[in-house]
């Protein structure tokens, strides 16, 4: 459906997404996760060909066999909303404050698809009904001040699959949200992702949200993605030391609805204009070795039957039993 | 924008107010002719090496009557500035130091003096003293006063919290003391800023009340006056209808770009917010 | 909404009242006997008194004052010296012109400037940006009545398309409209050019919201995202600018319709205060300033109605 090959998004000199690739298919539930500032928004954007003035991507964006790289911001046009939907991190400010819910739902629907206005507010309580919004006919009339912030995401996402898109891209959509109410848009997503056959990108610096929503992972970090795989294996046995670090700096697994903050690493992200040259976690990983700082690691497989990028992996030395399965 | 480069709002201003007042500074030691000396039979002159930009419908020399009328419209403008400035600054800090019911009172004033357009205040302070330069002065000025009080008690206002007020006010200094010597300084930058652009807007209702009659009276010259003499010699000389009109947008243009320039460089939160 | 209209309201009345005094203070305390102005310094004393007393002059200055007041409120400004009638059938008269001029003029002004402020908005620091600051810098500096002569310069003298100056009333209205285009150009011009960097400098703060993402992500047109969702939420400060500006219109016309030959109030204004009709003046001035303290209060209920969380609050 979307596959992405060497996609860097540039800033100056550096870049705020490394040669990354990707791929997700109909039906399937990929997650990314990373500390504030690893480039997961820059990524999400570049996938919707929103990348802010100023920034260049490069490499491959294909979307159902369409190369998208070098399209027009009509072009993209085209396929925001139909082909891929995003929902941003902020509920409370991303609906116009000036229009009823109603009005803004069925916008798309009216400049996509053309159809009337009575048949777009059929769709648009049907689209209500199955994001759980209550109380269709008179949340139509309000305005978003009027809505609580979870009602809010659920118009969001109401909104992002007005026009059936088979990619939707979800900017942790819970983060503004207490974690109750995270928990049911989690389990919404999920349920409209098996239900429609959609694909999901999940973003999140949550790993039990992740690890609720998802079957794979990627694990971002300055940039690179550093370590893939299979979402449960990666998070049992995660063979990336800044993996293992959001893992423990995170307070506990065991209960689904745990403490959702932001899990701490100690140090904190360099700024993309100090970034070792080599591996971008140098400095603040507590296994480094030598050839770190100046060498960038290339990816290998992994215990969990995926890939990171450690150089720890090619140490034939390397005891990796301690990071056996728990 | 580099650090360091002067902004070319400021710079273009800048040289264009250099001049400006260059100009108006020279007129009053000299002029190629005495502006208001006649010479009827060589009236409607075109452009000569004798009279640059020609003359006019009395045969005074355009070049000489336009450097005379920089003059007249820089002092009416320095003057209605300084004193609108002055007594609205005075104002404004009175109100930031005393708070309560003179606070209140002041800006209620200040209101007042919005709801009345500039242009029309000058017309009704000009019809009731008498059309004269002296009162366009004072009638500039007096439009100019409730606009300084206002910058000058929001800007005090924020000095007011800063901790060296405080200090200076446990070392026992008074209310008016602390405002001559601690919060005046420091909102200079906004004042001057808005004086700058207040002195672009006092050039162009000096011109617009010269033009309509309650300015300056002949033989007085003003860019007004010319344009409303050059008006009804439209089909005759229109040629007298274009220079004043450029002198007036040169120095309205040129304080303009000046106050914006300064505005960029003297409030951070404005160029940040042009940075982000 | 009942509160906020009720304070509102009694904060507009206690406006034009202040506005009034200040008008009848102006015009009656400062230097000048109007009847020596009127009848020339030749006059007798004993002429100058009879006049006097017929305009009202002799009476304490208070009760003047409140006299004016309510005979104003009732239409009645008195009798214009120079004309023999009452102000207010001049007024009357003359209030069509001037409105067609101050209304037409706004519209052309809106139009131009939210045109010009969106295109920079954005083109923001692209060459369109720039180009449209420069043109709005240069509007504000160019005087209304400098420009107007431009206009007729090349439009009158030089290609004759249009009159020069003078109405010829809506009896013909072809002629009419015809004899407004250049003085609403001339009027629009200037105004625009600053309620152009308003609506540039609110639309860009709203388009650095994140519902504008969000409008992209919906694949909408860059059109349908600056016009039917930027601008919307941009017109809040817009509206409060033209609430200004018209205060700039409306003495905008004073000047204009001068220098066109406009029959309207402006040019009653001029001609009263030539003849000294003092009287004229003072209503004159009065119906000015109203207006524009009218428009302001105007302006604070419109913001309620187009931003619905300003109508909860104002509950
Ligand atoms: N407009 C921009 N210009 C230059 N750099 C930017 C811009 N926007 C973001 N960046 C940089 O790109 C990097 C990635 O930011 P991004 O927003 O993708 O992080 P994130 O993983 O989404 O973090 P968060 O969890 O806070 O949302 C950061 O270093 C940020 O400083
Ligand atoms: S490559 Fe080196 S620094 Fe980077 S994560 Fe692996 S061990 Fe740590
Ligand atoms: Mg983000």
């Amino acid at each position: 459906m979307i596959e992405v090959q060497n996609l860097s998004v540039r800033v100056g000199d550096t870049r705020a997404v490394r040669r990354v690739n990707l791929s997700i298919g109909a039906g399937e539930r990929l997650g990314v996760v990373g500390e504030s500032g690893s480039g997961k928004t820059m990524l999400a954007l570049a996938l919707m060909g929103m990348v802010p003035d100023g920034l260049t991507v490069d490499g491959v964006i294909r979307i159902d066999g369409n190369d998208l790289s070098r399209a027009s911001e009509t072009t993209w046009a085209a396929y925001r909303a139909q082909k891929i939907a995003m929902i941003f991190q902020e509920p409370m400010s991303a609906l116009n404050p000036l229009r009823r819910i109603g009005d803004i739902v069925a916008e798309p629907l009216l400049v996509h698809q053309g159809i009337s206005r009575n048949d777009a507010r059929q769709k648009v309580l049907a689209l209500f009904d199955e994001t759980g919004i209550p109380d269709a006919n008179r949340r139509l009339q309000q305005y978003p001040h009027q809505l609580s912030g979870g009602q809010r995401q659920r118009v969001l996402i109401a909104l992002a699959l007005a026009c059936d898109p088979s990619l939707l891209i979800a900017d942790e959509p819970t983060t503004a949200l207490d974690a109750n109410i995270a928990l049911r848009i989690t389990d919404l997503l999920v349920r409209l992702s098996r239900e429609r056959q959609m694909a999901l990108l999940f973003i999140s610096h949550d790993l039990s949200a992740v690890s609720r929503t998802t079957e794979d992972l990627l694990v971002m970090y300055g940039g690179d993605i550093v370590e893939r795989g299979k979402t449960r294996h990666l998070l049992a046995s995660p063979s990336h030391p800044y993996t293992s670090g959001l893992l423990s700096a995170r307070p506990r697994i065991e209960q689904n609805a745990g403490p959702r903050r932001l899990p701490t690493i100690p140090g904190t992200v360099p700024s993309l204009f100090d970034l070792p040259p080599g591996c971008r976690f140098a400095g603040r990983c507590d296994r480094e070795l030598p050839i770190c700082r100046a060498t960038i690691p290339q990816p290998a497989a992994t215990v969990s039957g995926g890939f990171a990028s450690c150089h720890l992996l090619n140490q034939p030395s390397q005891d990796q039993t301690g990071q056996a399965p728990r | 924008m580099r650090r360091g480069a002067i902004p070319a709002n400021l710079m273009v201003g800048g040289i264009l107010v250099a001049m400006v007042i260059g100009v108006a500074f020279i007129s009053t030691f000299w002029t190629p002719y005495p502006y208001a000396e006649l010479d009827i039979a060589n009236k409607f002159h075109g452009p000569s090496s004798a009279h640059l930009l020609g003359t006019d419908q009395l045969g005074r020399d355009v070049v000489s009557q336009l450097m005379a009328a920089a003059g007249n419209s820089m002092t009416v403008a320095v003057l209605a500035v300084l004193i609108g400035c002055s007594i609205g600054t005075a104002l404004g800090l009175l109100a930031s130091a005393k708070g309560g019911w003179v606070e209140e009172a002041i800006m209620r004033l200040c209101d007042l003096g919005f709801a009345f357009p500039a242009l029309l205040f000058a017309i009704m302070l000009a019809a009731a003293l008498g059309p004269s330069l002296p009162n366009v002065v004072i009638a500039i000025a007096f439009i100019n006063i409730p606009i300084f009080a206002r910058v000058a008690r929001a800007s005090a206002n924020q000095v007011w919290t800063r901790e060296y007020v405080y200090a200076a006010r446990a070392s026992g200094l008074g209310n008016l003391a602390i405002s001559r010597d601690h919060i005046l300084p420091n909102i200079a930058a906004p004042i001057i800023v808005q004086a700058t652009i207040e002195f672009a807007v006092a050039i162009l209702t000096e011109a617009a009340l010269s033009y309509l009659g309650l300015g300056a009276q002949p033989p007085s010259p003003s860019w007004g006056r010319m344009l409303s003499e050059a008006q009804t010699l439209m089909y005759l000389a229109p040629q007298l209808a274009i220079y004043p009109g450029l002198c007036i947008v040169t120095a309205v243009l040129g304080f303009g770009l000046l106050g914006d320039g300064l505005r960029d460089i003297t409030d951070p939160r404005l160029s940040r917010q042009r940075r982000g | 909404m009942g509160y906020f209209l009720f304070r509102r309201t009694s904060g507009f009345i206690l406006t034009l009242l202040s506005v009034s005094l200040v008008v009848f203070l102006v015009m009656n305390i400062l230097p000048g006997d109007p009847t020596l102005s009127i009848l020339g310094i030749e006059s007798t004393e004993d002429a100058r008194a009879v006049l006097r007393a017929r305009l009202g002059l002799d009476a304490p200055l208070a009760e003047r004052y409140v006299t004016w007041v309510f005979h104003a409120l009732q239409g009645d400004f008195g009798d214009s010296y120079t004309h023999g009638v009452p102000v207010i059938s001049l007024i009357v008269e003359r209030l069509p012109m001037t409105l067609s001029l101050a209304l037409s003029g706004m519209a052309l002004t809106v139009l131009l400037a939210l045109v010009l402020g969106i295109t920079a908005a954005s083109y923001h620091k692209r060459p369109g940006d720039w180009g449209v600051m420069l043109l709005s810098q240069l509007g504000i500096a160019v005087p209304a009545f400098w420009l107007s002569m431009l206009l007729v310069l090349l439009f009158a003298v030089k290609l004759r398309w249009l009159p020069p100056g003078g109405f010829p009333g809506w009896d013909d209205p072809r002629a009419a409209v015809r004899a407004l285009i250049l003085p609403t150009v001339a009027l629009a011009v200037v105004q625009s050019a600053v309620l152009a960097r308003v609506t540039r400098s609110s639309a860009l703060e709203v388009m650095r919201l994140d519902f504008v993402r969000t409008a992209r992500a919906s694949g909408f047109s860059r059109r349908r995202i600056l016009w039917g969702h930027v601008l919307p939420n941009a017109l809040i400060p817009i509206i409060t600018i033209v609430g200004l500006q018209f205060a700039g219109l409306v003495t905008g016309t004073i000047v204009i319709e001068n220098v066109f030959y406009l029959p309207g109030l402006g040019r009653l204004l001029f001609q009263s205060i030539s003849n000294r009709d003092f009287l004229t003046v003072q209503a004159l001035v009065m119906m000015f300033a109203a207006i524009v303290v009218t428009a302001n209060f105007l302006v604070d209920i419109a913001y309620v109605l187009i931003d619905p969380r300003l109508k909860a609050r104002s509950r």
